[in-house]
Parts: C-alpha cells; structure tokens; sequence
C-alpha cells in the first residue's frame, strides 16, 4: 500500500519519461499534443494548462520554458525528486507501511492544495492575456 | 488491537487509478485497433469504424456496466462499478449519465481523470457525480 504522495510520485515519474520521449513521439506521429478542452471550447485556459510543455521542457533541461509556462510542473518536480527516495524503500521493502494523516492535516493539505490551483490559475490566466 | 486511527486496511476496497486505466484501455483498444488498420483506406470505412466505435460503447461500457458492473476491460481486470450507496451495479442509464459526465474531468486539461491517485474513495469527478465506486470483483 502505497501514499498519495507516492502515488502522484509514480504518476510524476511515468509523466516524465513519456515528457522525455513526447517530442520524439510528436515527430514521429505528426500529432499536434492534446489541447485543453475548456481551452478549446471557451478560450479561457484552465489552472492546470501548459503542464504537458512544462513537463517536455522540465525533462529536456529548459527551466525557464518550464517556469514560463507552468511553475505546477516545478511543484510536481519538487514532489517527486522528495518522495522517490521515501517510495523506492517501500518498493524495496525497506520502509514500513505508510500511516494515514489526520483529519487536520488532511484539511490542511487540501486548502494548499486548492490555493496552489487557484494561484496556478490566476498565471495561465495571465499567461494568456486575461489578467 | 490496532488503534483504528493508524489502522492500514490490508488492501483498499478500491481499484486504483493503474487498475481503472488498465479496464478503459482495454474497452477502447478493440477500436482503436480497427482505427488504426482500417481507418486511413477510406472515409467510408471510418466513418463505420466510427459507428462501430458508438455500438460498441453503448453496448460494453453501457449496457453490460450498467448491467453487471463489468465492462470487457473491468471484466478482465476483475473490478465492478457499482453505486456508492447500494453496492449494485447502477444500469444501463446511469452508466450513460456517468460517461457523460466524464466531461467535467476531461474539461479541466483532463486532471479530473487523476483524482483516483489522492481521493479517499478513488473517485473521478464523474463518479462523485452519479455516486459511483470501482471495487475489486
């Protein structure tokens, strides 16, 4: 059994190697990326939009793309460079079984949580010129 | 006896977010199999690939998750869908409402499709929508 922390780490870790490979991918396939559907749809670009180029930037060494485009991506990065070490030694079986949070630092983690995509969404909106 | 507020269960009873992908790749891959082999001759036989496609959902990921709470991928896999409340399979109907409902995760640069990875009772926004859960079968 694993934590969320270490499975948005393993997710993060599967985002990077396809981010490593995706340009290749794009290449080789003539495709265009996935757009944003709200994006698409409204024009107006979601907290989460330009995490695909950030994480193809992060991946290939071209920080200030990244930071330029989404910094999410960094806080992502941040997240699993500091949980893979904690997930590697659970996979080992090396560290024990993780044990739950308690309901205020629960509370605590979900209020950050929703101020980082509220701020995360004020910079796309800048981003894109509505702010 | 184990203090609750630390308690592990030994497995959740949730599939998890690995699990549920596995189940949608598997119930999309037999068209997207037909697309890629079929689909570039002729706009004709895309667009029946594409029909194809609809029956195939309808019946797969509607009627028979609706039905039995098991879609071929979920089959195969071992989970069911069933509702939050009952535990029974939540029918052809519901199902339906559900996958339109995964519009509201794909909106949001399709980040609602990860809320398995941290939520409690691995739900998309979707599923918090129709009440749904996917469990091990």
């Amino acid at each position: 059994m694993y934590s969320v922390p270490e499975r948005i780490t393993m997710f993060g870790l599967g985002a990077g190697l396809v981010g490593s490979v995706y340009p290749t991918i794009m290449a080789h396939t003539g495709g265009q990326g996935i757009p944003c559907p709200l994006r698409a749809l409204t024009g107006v670009p979601c907290p989460f939009c330009g995490l695909t180029t950030a994480t193809v930037a992060l991946t290939h060494g071209e920080w200030g793309l990244a930071a330029g485009t989404s910094p999410l991506a960094y806080l992502a990065a941040a997240l699993v460079a500091g949980t893979a070490p904690i997930l590697l030694a659970r996979v080992a079986g090396m560290a024990r079984p993780p044990r739950p949070w308690s309901d205020a630092a629960r509370k605590r983690t979900q209020r950050t949580a929703y101020a980082v995509v509220a701020i995360s969404w004020v910079f796309q909106l800048h981003r894109y010129g509505f702010l | 006896m184990t203090d609750p507020s630390t308690a592990i269960p030994a497995a959740s009873p949730y599939a998890n977010w690995g699990q549920r992908v596995g189940a949608y790749l598997i119930d999309v891959a037999p068209i997207i199999v037909l697309d890629l082999i079929f689909g570039r001759i002729s706009i004709l036989l895309s667009l029946f690939i594409s029909l194809l496609g609809l029956g195939w959902t309808v019946y797969n990921r509607w009627f028979q998750a609706g039905t039995t709470g098991q879609s071929l991928g979920k089959k195969v896999l071992n989970l069911r869908l069933v509702s939050e409340e009952t535990g029974q399979p939540i029918g052809p109907l519901m199902a339906f409402v559900r996958d339109i409902c995964h519009f509201v995760d794909s909106i949001i640069c399709f980040v609602g499709y990860l809320f398995p990875l941290w939520d409690a009772k691995r739900q998309t926004i979707a599923d918090k929508i129709v009440r749904t859960v996917v469990i091990p079968a």
